[in-house]
């Protein structure tokens, strides 16, 4: 019997979050995949099989905010954790508002992110 | 006659008897003696008859020619045959006949029943007293004694009738006298009564009467004239001047003169003069009049005179003469031609005026007919009619009110008049007054307002603004034709207090404060009010504005306004204030938002990475067996991490000092002005109260002239924000510039907001140090460090007082050119090139 670890996804612009993010998943027993831009993700594979989306909030191109409609356009309601340099409660309250499991301000704990990883997976 | 002889004894007896008789007939007179001739009449008749035994006896007495005789009849009591007493009377005058001188001496006639012998005895020589006739049945009858009894009888009665008449002729005449006696005590009576009254009414005759003696002594004075002067008959009588002491001294003299003229001519005198009324000592003009009384011969035997109080007269006389003269001199230099003319159409008066309106002096035009002076030929017949419809009927369409018509001058030239004719009953003929101005003038006048206002009114209605006027007291009283097409109202519907009816309602009321008071103090009127405009049934924004036409002693006459629709223009300002307070607020948000929010984003990628790396540092490390490769490649990315945050700081700081930012001569009051210019919206929203005191000839320095502004605006913005909750004081924010020490320029900003603790002055400046819950604690820190690259400083001081004071001070430039007003003005720009710039 083969044990699937569930996957989380990592959307990011940003390298040193895409290069220190999937080490720190593993560690905490989950596979982890990254994208530099929200178009990369919609093009792979891993849409249907991603359990959560680490989501990155300014991206050039298609932002975090739009992937999360198109998403739900597509009605694949992935549970999705945003996490962003900008510290805009603002923001946050609306992103919460329109369904993210939770809205991290790098830099973030990695009790924090733990945290939120768990709230997502109960969403599934 | 005697048929047998008597014996003696017989004829004495009868002559005894004949003498008896005669005596007793003698006797007669005695008795009736005072009688009427009827009573001595009857009593002769019946003695005769008794006497002489007579069957009748008749007597006759002729009066005077006018008279009726007296006639009288008697007959025995025995005869009863004897006829009636007149017939008797009758029979006997026709025996007789008329003349005496034929009367028979005896007759025989047949009387009733028997035959009776009648002798006739005149009365008087001649028989024309009258007539005794006797009858006896006898036939002896008379006898000798019966014809003397008869004789004597009838001479008897004569003399009692004449004695009789004579006694009635002194009755007569003593009555006669009696009532003449009678009359003349009754006339006496009277004349005596008449006199009395004539001498009380003299007396109290309300007009002072008096006699004065042909001397000129005073004889009598009555009580009015004695009541009136307080003197009394005495003095007056004393000496003949007495009196005069009544008469008003000016007029004495000829008072005294014209009255001794008066005497010594005989002919009595009029004269006026004053007396004194005794009671209240006024002096009242009397008209003197004196008459002589004369006797057959024209002698003068008094003087009659009468003193009448004419003063009251006298006044309304003058009062008449005065109100004649001053009616004469208003209608002389009245304004108006003066005409009246009589039923006839003929004129009676015609003033100055109308002298020289007309051309016809006075003289000339009185007696003439109006119509042919002043009435154009063509419009006389009508003139005519009217004047005969009025004399008719009363009516008269064109009377007693102003009508304009044209007259004729004496040269034939016709011009306007206004006319007025008013008729007035003068007795039973009616005279009419006709007021008459020549309005040549004033006509030209109105003609020429008329066209003025003509073209007045075509350019205020044509013009194409909206226009309009009101009353020194406020009230519309026009408005031209584009307000009514911009509104939809009518003009009356406007008019007065209706304007406030163009207005949005929320703007009636402070609209109205202001209008009133300009109204009041005649101060210029400007407003921007929502106007409705029908066109599209909305308000709009207008700038409604007048202003006040005064006389020359500064009354106002009238106000002029105008409104203006703004609406767009006042959009597009709303809209560029917007935009104003937007770009204000990204060039605030550039220098302490966004900026320190890139600023932030740029560290916290990094600063994510090594927290997350180190992380998963510690759990390879602590996994069992620990994952030594991998703990040291995720230290590795923490070490490589840390250095990338180390670089963005560089590169900031890199950002404001670099090398190659535009170097230009910057007039620091010029920058100042442009960014108080951007700021001003976001100021006056925060109720801050700037003050400026910017230096005169302040050296120009050398610099990035947007950069600088950054500074400004940093510190105009934490100057404001310092003040935002300050409310029990003026947020009051000065900003200085003045020469420093040596050539440089310092700017100061002073704010009276909550100000800082002493003691952190020094970490005002440091990165990410701040004393507001938003603040990110990086303008002040950037902003230092581009007055550092200027070679400047920048430095905070708390105030005395409440808040805090920044300044900053950088050199000026050695050899600042002088640059043109113009070049300046087109320098402006910067301040927004200053916004688009900012990253």
């Amino acid at each position: 019997m083969t044990i699937t670890r569930s996957l989380v996804s990592v959307v990011d612009d940003d390298e040193s979050i895409r290069e220190s993010l999937p080490d720190l998943l593993k560690e905490f027993g989950y596979a982890a995949r990254t994208f530099s831009s929200a178009e990369e993700f919609l093009g792979s594979d891993c849409v249907d099989k991603t359990r959560c989306l680490m989501l990155d909030i300014g991206m050039p191109g298609m932002t975090g905010p739009d992937l999360q409609r198109e998403l739900k356009l597509r009605g694949q309601p992935i549970p999705i954790v945003f996490i962003t340099a900008l510290r805009d409660e603002a923001i946050r309250k609306r992103l919460l508002e329109e369904g993210a499991v939770e809205c991290l301000f790098k830099p973030f704990s990695d009790t924090a992110l733990l945290e939120a990883l768990n709230a997502a997976l109960r969403v599934n | 006659m005697e048929v047998q002889r008597e014996t003696p004894e017989e004829q004495i007896k009868r002559l005894q008897r004949c003498i008896n008789d005669l005596v007793s007939v003698l006797a007669l007179p005695a008795m009736w003696s005072g009688s009427e001739p009827t009573q001595i009449v009857d009593r002769l008749l019946d003695a005769l008859l008794g006497m002489l035994q007579l069957d009748l006896v008749y007597l006759r007495v002729n009066g005077p020619a006018s008279e009726v005789p007296i006639e009288a009849v008697r007959v025995a009591p025995s005869n009863e045959g004897m006829p009636q007493p007149e017939d008797l009377c009758k029979t006997i005058t026709q025996w007789l006949g008329d003349d005496p001188q034929k009367w028979p001496s005896r007759l025989q006639a047949v009387i009733g029943d028997g035959n009776i012998s009648i002798v006739p005895s005149r009365l008087g020589l001649h028989g024309h007293i009258g007539v005794i006739v006797a009858g006896s049945e006898r036939a002896d009858f008379p006898c000798q004694t019966e014809s003397l009894l008869l004789s004597v009888a009838a001479n008897q009665v004569v003399i009692g009738l004449q004695e009789a008449r004579l006694l009635s002729e002194q009755k007569r005449i003593a009555s006669e006298l009696d009532r003449r006696v009678a009359q003349r005590t009754a006339e006496l009576a009277q004349a005596n009564e008449a006199l009395h009254l004539q001498v009380a009414l003299l007396q109290k005759l309300p007009v002072a009467t008096w006699t004065v003696d042909p001397d000129g002594t005073p004889d009598f004075v009555n009580q009015s004239w004695l009541e009136y002067t307080g003197q009394t008959l005495e003095f007056v009588r004393s000496n003949a001047e007495a009196w005069m002491t009544a008469v008003h001294p000016e007029d004495r003299g000829a008072a005294v003169r014209s009255f001794w003229e008066g005497i010594r001519s005989g002919q009595g005198f009029t004269m006026e003069s004053r007396f004194r009324r005794a009671h209240d000592g006024a002096y009242r003009w009397h008209l003197n009049r004196a008459v002589p009384l004369q006797d057959g011969q024209g002698k003068v035997l008094r003087f009659v005179g009468t003193s009448t109080d004419i003063e009251d007269v006298k006044r309304s006389q003058e009062n008449l003469q005065r109100t004649e003269e001053r009616t004469r001199l208003i209608i002389d230099t009245a304004l108006d031609a003066v005409i009246t003319m009589d039923v006839k159409g003929v004129i009676t008066s015609w003033n100055k005026q109308a002298e020289i309106v007309f051309g016809w002096s006075n003289s000339e035009a009185i007696g003439e007919h109006l119509s042919e002076m002043i009435i154009p030929e063509r419009q006389r017949a009508a003139h005519e009619r009217g004047l005969r419809h009025f004399l008719a009927t009363g009516e008269g369409p064109v009377l007693r009110r102003r009508i304009q018509v044209t007259a004729v001058r004496r040269n034939g030239a016709e011009f306007p008049v206004e006319l007025e004719i008013v008729p007035m009953r003068l007795g039973s003929d009616w005279v009419f007054s006709s007021f008459i101005r020549d309005i040549t003038d004033s006509k030209r006048a109105e003609e020429k307002l008329r066209e003025s206002e003509f073209n007045l009114r075509q350019l205020t209605e044509t013009i194409p603004e909206m226009l309009w006027s009101a009353t020194p007291e406020g009230v519309i009283d026009y408005c031209n034709a584009r307000v009514l097409d911009y509104t939809g109202f009518l003009a009356e519907e406007i008019m007065g207090d209706g304007w406030m009816r163009l207005l949005h309602p929320d703007d009636i009321g402070e609209t109205t404060r202001v209008w009133m008071s300009c109204v009041r103090n005649g101060a210029p009127y400007r407003v921007e009010v929502r106007t409705f405009h029908a066109a599209d049934l909305t308000y709009r924004w207008c700038i409604t504005r007048a202003l006040p036409l005064r006389d020359q002693q500064g009354r106002i006459l009238k106000w002029h306004g105008t409104i203006v629709d703004m609406h767009d223009w006042k959009r597009a300002q709303e809209e560029l204030r917007n935009t104003q307070a937007e770009l204000a607020h990204m060039a605030r948000v550039m220098t302490m938002g966004e900026l320190t929010a890139s600023i932030a984003h740029e560290i916290n990628q990094p600063l994510s990475g090594i927290i997350t790396n180190a992380g998963t540092c510690l759990r390879m490390l602590a996994a069992d067996p620990p994952n030594v490769d991998g703990a040291r490649e995720t230290a590795r990315r923490t070490i490589r991490d840390g250095n990338r945050a180390s670089d963005v700081i560089t590169r900031l700081r890199a950002l404001f000092t670099k090398k190659d930012s535009s170097t230009e001569s910057v007039d620091l009051n010029e920058a100042t002005r442009e960014v108080i210019a951007l700021s001003s919206t976001t100021l006056q929203k925060n109720k801050v109260i700037l003050g400026l005191e910017l230096a005169d000839d302040l050296p120009f320095v050398t610099g990035d002239r947007v950069q600088l502004q950054q500074v400004i605006v940093n510190l105009l913005a934490n100057a404001s924000d310092a003040m935002s909750t300050v409310d029990d004081r003026p947020r009051k924010l000065l900003i200085k510039t003045e020469q420093d020490e040596g050539d440089g320029v310092r700017l100061t900003v002073q704010d009276a907001g909550v100000g800082f603790d002493p003691q952190t002055a020094d970490r005002l400046f440091d990165p990410f140090y701040s004393t507001k819950d938003d603040g990110m604690g990086i303008g002040l820190s950037v902003s230092r460090s581009i007055i550092e690259s200027h070679r400047g400083r920048l430095w905070a001081a708390p105030n005395d007082g409440p808040g805090a004071t920044f300044s900053f001070s950088v050199p000026g430039s050695p050899a600042a050119p002088a640059i043109p007003d113009n070049i300046r003005a087109i320098q402006k720009p910067a301040v927004t090139r200053m916004v688009r710039e900012n990253p």
